[in-house]
Protein backbone atom coordinates (compact mmCIF):
# COMPACT_ATOMS: atom_id res chain seq x y z
CA UNK A 1 0.00 0.00 0.00
CA UNK A 2 1.26 3.68 -0.99
CA UNK A 3 2.29 6.06 1.97
CA UNK A 4 -0.66 8.25 0.62
CA UNK A 5 -3.27 5.94 0.95
CA UNK A 6 -2.52 5.44 4.94
CA UNK A 7 -5.62 6.01 7.51
CA UNK A 8 -3.08 7.36 10.50
CA UNK A 9 -4.88 9.49 13.38
CA UNK A 10 -2.46 11.54 15.35
CA UNK A 11 -3.75 11.88 19.35
CA UNK A 12 -1.62 13.95 21.65
CA UNK A 13 -2.83 17.05 23.82
CA UNK A 14 0.65 18.59 23.07
CA UNK A 15 -0.84 20.58 19.94
CA UNK A 16 2.80 22.06 18.87
CA UNK A 17 3.99 18.70 19.34
CA UNK A 18 1.21 16.59 17.33
CA UNK A 19 0.52 19.17 14.22
CA UNK A 20 4.93 19.68 14.08
CA UNK A 21 4.87 15.86 13.86
CA UNK A 22 1.85 15.97 10.84
CA UNK A 23 3.35 18.34 8.96
CA UNK A 24 6.99 16.63 8.89
CA UNK A 25 4.75 13.07 7.85
CA UNK A 26 3.15 15.32 5.02
CA UNK A 27 6.36 15.93 3.74
CA UNK A 28 6.81 12.26 3.57
CA UNK A 29 3.85 12.02 1.36
CA UNK A 30 1.69 10.61 4.47
CA UNK A 31 -1.38 12.80 5.42
CA UNK A 32 -2.86 11.83 9.28
CA UNK A 33 -5.66 13.03 10.80
CA UNK A 34 -5.13 14.94 14.19
CA UNK A 35 -6.63 14.98 17.54
CA UNK A 36 -6.00 16.66 20.46
CA UNK A 37 -7.93 14.79 23.07
CA UNK A 38 -9.28 11.34 23.62
CA UNK A 39 -12.78 12.32 22.91
CA UNK A 40 -12.07 13.93 19.56
CA UNK A 41 -10.12 10.98 18.89
CA UNK A 42 -12.87 8.40 19.48
CA UNK A 43 -14.97 10.63 17.57
CA UNK A 44 -12.62 10.54 14.87
CA UNK A 45 -12.49 6.97 14.84
CA UNK A 46 -16.21 6.68 14.92
CA UNK A 47 -16.10 8.88 11.81
CA UNK A 48 -13.84 7.26 9.43
CA UNK A 49 -11.47 4.64 10.67
CA UNK A 50 -8.08 4.66 10.68
CA UNK A 51 -5.68 2.16 9.93
CA UNK A 52 -3.17 3.19 13.00
CA UNK A 53 -4.13 5.54 15.84
CA UNK A 54 -0.82 7.13 17.52
CA UNK A 55 -1.66 7.52 20.55
CA UNK A 56 -0.56 9.94 23.91
CA UNK A 57 -0.75 7.99 27.28
CA UNK A 58 -0.71 10.71 29.40
CA UNK A 59 -3.39 12.65 28.60
CA UNK A 60 -6.18 15.42 30.83
CA UNK A 61 -9.66 14.08 30.18
CA UNK A 62 -10.17 10.11 28.69
CA UNK A 63 -6.78 8.97 28.90
CA UNK A 64 -4.87 7.01 25.86
CA UNK A 65 -5.04 3.83 27.75
CA UNK A 66 -8.79 3.75 28.06
CA UNK A 67 -9.24 5.47 24.46
CA UNK A 68 -7.22 2.39 23.53
CA UNK A 69 -9.64 -0.18 25.51
CA UNK A 70 -12.67 1.59 23.63
CA UNK A 71 -11.45 1.32 20.49
CA UNK A 72 -10.18 -1.95 20.42
CA UNK A 73 -13.18 -2.68 21.51
CA UNK A 74 -15.02 -0.76 18.89
CA UNK A 75 -13.21 -1.15 15.92
CA UNK A 76 -10.65 -4.45 16.56
CA UNK A 77 -8.60 -4.05 13.24
CA UNK A 78 -7.58 -0.51 14.27
CA UNK A 79 -3.83 -0.80 15.17
CA UNK A 80 -2.80 1.47 18.28
CA UNK A 81 0.92 2.90 18.91
CA UNK A 82 1.33 4.15 21.95
CA UNK A 83 2.98 7.51 23.11
CA UNK A 84 4.83 7.17 26.26
CA UNK A 85 7.57 9.30 28.45
CA UNK A 86 10.12 7.96 31.10
CA UNK A 87 7.66 8.00 33.75
CA UNK A 88 5.33 6.21 31.61
CA UNK A 89 7.16 2.70 30.23
CA UNK A 90 4.71 1.50 32.74
CA UNK A 91 1.92 2.57 30.93
CA UNK A 92 3.18 1.12 27.42
CA UNK A 93 3.58 -2.24 28.95
CA UNK A 94 0.22 -2.62 30.31
CA UNK A 95 -1.26 -0.75 26.98
CA UNK A 96 0.52 -3.64 25.13
CA UNK A 97 -1.32 -6.16 27.38
CA UNK A 98 -4.73 -4.34 26.19
CA UNK A 99 -3.71 -4.88 22.82
CA UNK A 100 -1.36 -1.93 21.50
CA UNK A 101 0.71 -2.86 18.69
CA UNK A 102 3.42 -1.08 20.40
CA UNK A 103 5.03 1.75 22.02
CA UNK A 104 7.35 4.50 21.65
CA UNK A 105 8.99 6.87 23.93
CA UNK A 106 9.22 10.66 23.32
CA UNK A 107 10.91 11.89 21.71
CA UNK A 108 10.51 10.19 18.40
CA UNK A 109 12.70 8.90 15.72
CA UNK A 110 10.13 9.75 12.67
CA UNK A 111 12.17 7.24 10.32
CA UNK A 112 11.25 4.03 13.82
CA UNK A 113 7.84 5.97 13.60
CA UNK A 114 6.71 5.54 9.97
CA UNK A 115 8.41 2.00 10.13
CA UNK A 116 6.33 0.51 13.21
CA UNK A 117 3.39 2.37 11.10
CA UNK A 118 4.18 -0.06 8.39
CA UNK A 119 4.36 -2.93 10.46
CA UNK A 120 0.97 -2.16 12.09
CA UNK A 121 -0.55 -1.85 8.41
CA UNK A 122 0.91 -4.94 7.39
CA UNK A 123 -0.23 -6.74 10.78
CA UNK A 124 -3.75 -5.55 10.27
CA UNK A 125 -3.52 -6.75 6.35
CA UNK A 126 -2.21 -9.86 7.30
CA UNK A 127 -4.71 -10.45 10.37
CA UNK A 128 -7.68 -9.53 8.53
CA UNK A 129 -7.00 -11.87 5.56
CA UNK A 130 -6.57 -14.58 7.99
CA UNK A 131 -10.10 -13.50 9.69
CA UNK B 1 8.93 10.05 53.92
CA UNK B 2 5.70 11.94 53.12
CA UNK B 3 7.75 15.06 52.41
CA UNK B 4 9.92 13.49 49.94
CA UNK B 5 6.10 11.93 48.05
CA UNK B 6 5.03 14.90 47.84
CA UNK B 7 8.03 16.51 46.20
CA UNK B 8 8.59 13.37 44.12
CA UNK B 9 4.83 13.93 42.68
CA UNK B 10 5.33 17.51 41.84
CA UNK B 11 8.97 16.76 40.11
CA UNK B 12 7.75 13.82 38.36
CA UNK B 13 5.04 16.08 36.90
CA UNK B 14 7.26 18.74 35.72
CA UNK B 15 9.80 16.28 34.17
CA UNK B 16 6.95 14.90 32.42
CA UNK B 17 6.13 18.22 31.08
CA UNK B 18 10.03 18.94 30.32
CA UNK B 19 10.05 15.65 28.26
CA UNK B 20 6.82 16.99 26.89
CA UNK B 21 8.76 20.78 25.45
CA UNK B 22 11.92 18.82 24.89
CA UNK B 23 9.82 16.54 22.39
CA UNK B 24 8.19 19.75 20.87
CA UNK B 25 11.89 21.37 20.25
CA UNK B 26 12.85 18.12 18.86
CA UNK B 27 9.91 17.65 16.07
CA UNK B 28 10.21 21.35 15.36
CA UNK B 29 13.92 21.03 14.68
CA UNK B 30 13.32 17.86 12.22
CA UNK B 31 10.85 20.30 10.80
CA UNK B 32 13.25 22.78 9.93
CA UNK B 33 16.01 20.14 8.83
CA UNK B 34 13.54 18.75 6.54
CA UNK B 35 12.54 22.27 4.88
CA UNK B 36 15.89 22.35 4.11
CA UNK B 37 16.59 19.53 2.52
CA UNK B 38 13.19 19.94 0.08
CA UNK B 39 13.99 23.77 -0.24
CA UNK B 40 17.27 24.76 1.19
CA UNK B 41 19.08 25.37 -2.47
CA UNK B 42 20.79 28.08 -2.39
CA UNK B 43 20.43 29.31 1.02
CA UNK B 44 23.45 30.88 1.38
CA UNK B 45 24.27 29.92 5.07
CA UNK B 46 22.80 26.10 5.06
CA UNK B 47 25.63 24.83 6.36
CA UNK B 48 25.50 27.05 9.69
CA UNK B 49 21.96 25.95 9.66
CA UNK B 50 22.44 22.45 9.63
CA UNK B 51 25.15 23.02 12.12
CA UNK B 52 22.72 25.11 14.69
CA UNK B 53 20.13 22.28 13.65
CA UNK B 54 22.71 19.34 15.27
CA UNK B 55 23.29 21.42 18.66
CA UNK B 56 19.78 21.86 18.94
CA UNK B 57 19.24 18.06 18.73
CA UNK B 58 22.18 17.45 20.88
CA UNK B 59 21.12 19.84 23.16
CA UNK B 60 17.51 18.14 23.38
CA UNK B 61 18.70 14.64 24.15
CA UNK B 62 21.20 15.84 26.66
CA UNK B 63 17.89 17.69 28.10
CA UNK B 64 16.16 13.92 28.00
CA UNK B 65 18.62 12.32 29.87
CA UNK B 66 18.70 14.76 32.64
CA UNK B 67 15.13 14.71 32.72
CA UNK B 68 14.93 10.87 32.72
CA UNK B 69 17.17 11.11 35.83
CA UNK B 70 15.33 13.50 37.73
CA UNK B 71 12.42 11.37 37.12
CA UNK B 72 14.14 9.19 38.57
CA UNK B 73 14.25 10.43 41.41
CA UNK B 74 10.71 11.66 41.85
CA UNK B 75 9.82 8.15 42.20
CA UNK B 76 12.54 7.05 44.18
CA UNK B 77 10.80 7.42 47.18
CA UNK B 78 8.10 5.02 46.51
CA UNK B 79 8.44 1.61 48.09
CA UNK B 80 8.40 -1.28 45.34
CA UNK B 81 7.34 -4.82 46.37
CA UNK B 82 10.46 -6.11 44.05
CA UNK B 83 12.74 -3.82 46.15
CA UNK B 84 14.70 -1.14 43.99
CA UNK B 85 17.23 -2.10 41.57
CA UNK B 86 20.70 -0.87 42.27
CA UNK B 87 21.71 -0.46 38.66
CA UNK B 88 19.19 1.66 37.77
CA UNK B 89 19.41 3.89 40.65
CA UNK B 90 23.51 4.39 40.34
CA UNK B 91 22.90 5.18 36.74
CA UNK B 92 20.46 8.18 37.53
CA UNK B 93 22.66 9.12 40.56
CA UNK B 94 26.32 9.49 38.90
CA UNK B 95 24.07 11.39 36.18
CA UNK B 96 23.56 14.20 38.39
CA UNK B 97 26.20 13.72 40.48
CA UNK B 98 29.01 13.99 37.43
CA UNK B 99 28.33 18.09 37.73
CA UNK B 100 28.84 18.68 41.16
CA UNK B 101 32.08 15.52 40.41
CA UNK B 102 33.34 17.65 37.93
CA UNK B 103 32.90 21.15 39.69
CA UNK B 104 35.59 19.42 42.50
CA UNK B 105 38.09 18.28 39.30
CA UNK B 106 36.80 14.61 39.75
CA UNK B 107 36.01 12.13 36.75
CA UNK B 108 33.10 10.48 38.32
CA UNK B 109 32.32 6.56 36.15
CA UNK B 110 30.07 4.65 36.62
CA UNK B 111 30.92 1.10 35.40
CA UNK B 112 29.39 -1.33 33.45
CA UNK B 113 28.08 -3.36 36.17
CA UNK B 114 25.36 -5.95 36.74
CA UNK B 115 21.77 -5.35 36.11
CA UNK B 116 19.05 -7.24 37.71
CA UNK B 117 20.73 -6.82 41.19
CA UNK B 118 18.06 -5.73 44.11
CA UNK B 119 17.59 -4.41 47.15
CA UNK B 120 15.16 -4.31 50.00
CA UNK B 121 15.94 0.01 50.41
CA UNK B 122 13.85 2.14 48.72
CA UNK B 123 15.67 3.79 45.58
CA UNK B 124 16.18 6.98 47.84
CA UNK B 125 17.71 5.34 51.00
CA UNK B 126 20.34 3.70 48.22
CA UNK B 127 20.65 6.65 46.37
CA UNK B 128 21.02 8.69 49.82
CA UNK B 129 23.41 5.89 51.04
CA UNK B 130 25.19 6.22 47.59
CA UNK B 131 25.23 9.16 47.49
CA UNK B 132 27.07 10.10 51.26
CA UNK B 133 29.61 7.58 50.06
CA UNK B 134 30.45 10.07 46.52
CA UNK B 135 30.09 13.12 48.78
CA UNK B 136 32.87 11.77 50.95
CA UNK B 137 35.20 10.96 48.18
CA UNK B 138 34.55 14.12 46.74
CA UNK B 139 35.38 16.31 49.35
CA UNK B 140 38.70 14.13 50.37
CA UNK B 141 39.70 13.25 46.43
CA UNK B 142 42.49 15.17 44.93
CA UNK B 143 41.47 17.12 41.69
CA UNK B 144 42.14 15.41 38.73
CA UNK B 145 41.44 12.02 40.22
CA UNK B 146 38.50 9.36 38.60
CA UNK B 147 36.59 8.11 40.78
CA UNK B 148 34.71 5.20 39.74
CA UNK B 149 31.59 3.38 40.78
CA UNK B 150 30.28 -0.37 39.81
CA UNK B 151 27.08 -2.04 41.12
CA UNK B 152 28.42 -6.31 41.60
CA UNK B 153 27.27 -9.46 43.65
CA UNK B 154 29.45 -10.67 46.40
CA UNK B 155 27.70 -13.84 48.03
CA UNK B 156 24.16 -13.31 46.38
CA UNK B 157 24.21 -9.69 47.68
CA UNK B 158 24.07 -6.67 45.44
CA UNK B 159 27.25 -4.25 46.40
CA UNK B 160 28.53 -0.97 45.41
CA UNK B 161 31.85 -0.34 44.88
CA UNK B 162 33.87 2.67 44.94
CA UNK B 163 37.28 2.89 43.65
CA UNK B 164 39.86 5.91 43.06
CA UNK B 165 43.91 5.29 43.54
CA UNK B 166 44.70 6.17 47.30
CA UNK B 167 41.13 6.01 48.00
CA UNK B 168 41.95 3.60 50.87
CA UNK B 169 43.44 5.88 52.64
CA UNK B 170 40.35 7.75 53.08
CA UNK B 171 38.80 4.81 54.88
CA UNK B 172 40.26 6.21 58.01
CA UNK B 173 38.96 9.88 57.90
CA UNK B 174 35.93 11.21 59.84
CA UNK B 175 33.17 11.31 57.09
CA UNK B 176 33.96 7.50 56.58
CA UNK B 177 32.76 6.63 60.23
CA UNK B 178 29.54 8.56 59.76
CA UNK B 179 29.09 6.40 56.24
CA UNK B 180 29.23 3.75 58.33
CA UNK B 181 26.60 4.50 61.40
CA UNK B 182 24.10 5.74 58.39
CA UNK B 183 25.05 2.63 56.49
CA UNK B 184 24.35 0.68 59.65
CA UNK B 185 21.37 2.33 60.47
CA UNK B 186 20.04 0.52 56.82
CA UNK B 187 20.99 -2.77 57.23
CA UNK B 188 24.11 -2.28 54.83
CA UNK B 189 27.76 -2.79 55.34
CA UNK B 190 31.12 -1.39 54.72
CA UNK B 191 34.04 -3.27 53.81
CA UNK B 192 37.44 -2.80 52.10
CA UNK B 193 37.07 -3.63 48.55
CA UNK B 194 38.81 -7.00 47.23
CA UNK B 195 42.77 -6.84 47.93
CA UNK B 196 42.23 -3.73 50.39
CA UNK B 197 41.09 -1.44 47.13
CA UNK B 198 38.17 0.92 47.30
CA UNK B 199 35.53 0.53 49.49
CA UNK B 200 32.22 -1.96 49.11
CA UNK B 201 28.80 -0.86 50.06
CA UNK B 202 26.84 -4.34 50.51
CA UNK B 203 23.38 -3.86 50.15
CA UNK B 204 20.32 -5.75 52.26
CA UNK B 205 18.51 -8.37 50.06
CA UNK B 206 15.24 -7.50 49.21
CA UNK B 207 12.20 -9.61 50.97
CA UNK B 208 11.13 -13.14 49.54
Amino acid sequence: MNKKDWKILLVDDEHEFITTLAERLELRGITPRVAFDGESALAAVAQEEPQVIVLDVLMPGIKGLEVLERVKRSNPRVQVLLLTGHGSTRDGIEGMRLGAFDYMMKPLNIDTLIEKMESAIDYAGKAANLG
Amino acid sequence: MRDALFMGRLTAGATHEMQNILATIRESGGLMEDLLAVGGEGFAHAERFKKGLCVLAEQVERGMALSEQLNYCAHAPEATPAGAEVNEAMRSLVGLYRRDAARKRVNLVLAAGRTGLRTSLRALELMGRAGLALDCALALLPQGSQLMLSVEEQGGLAVLRLDSPGYEALRGQEPFAELERRARALGAGVSAGPGGQGVVLSLPKPQA
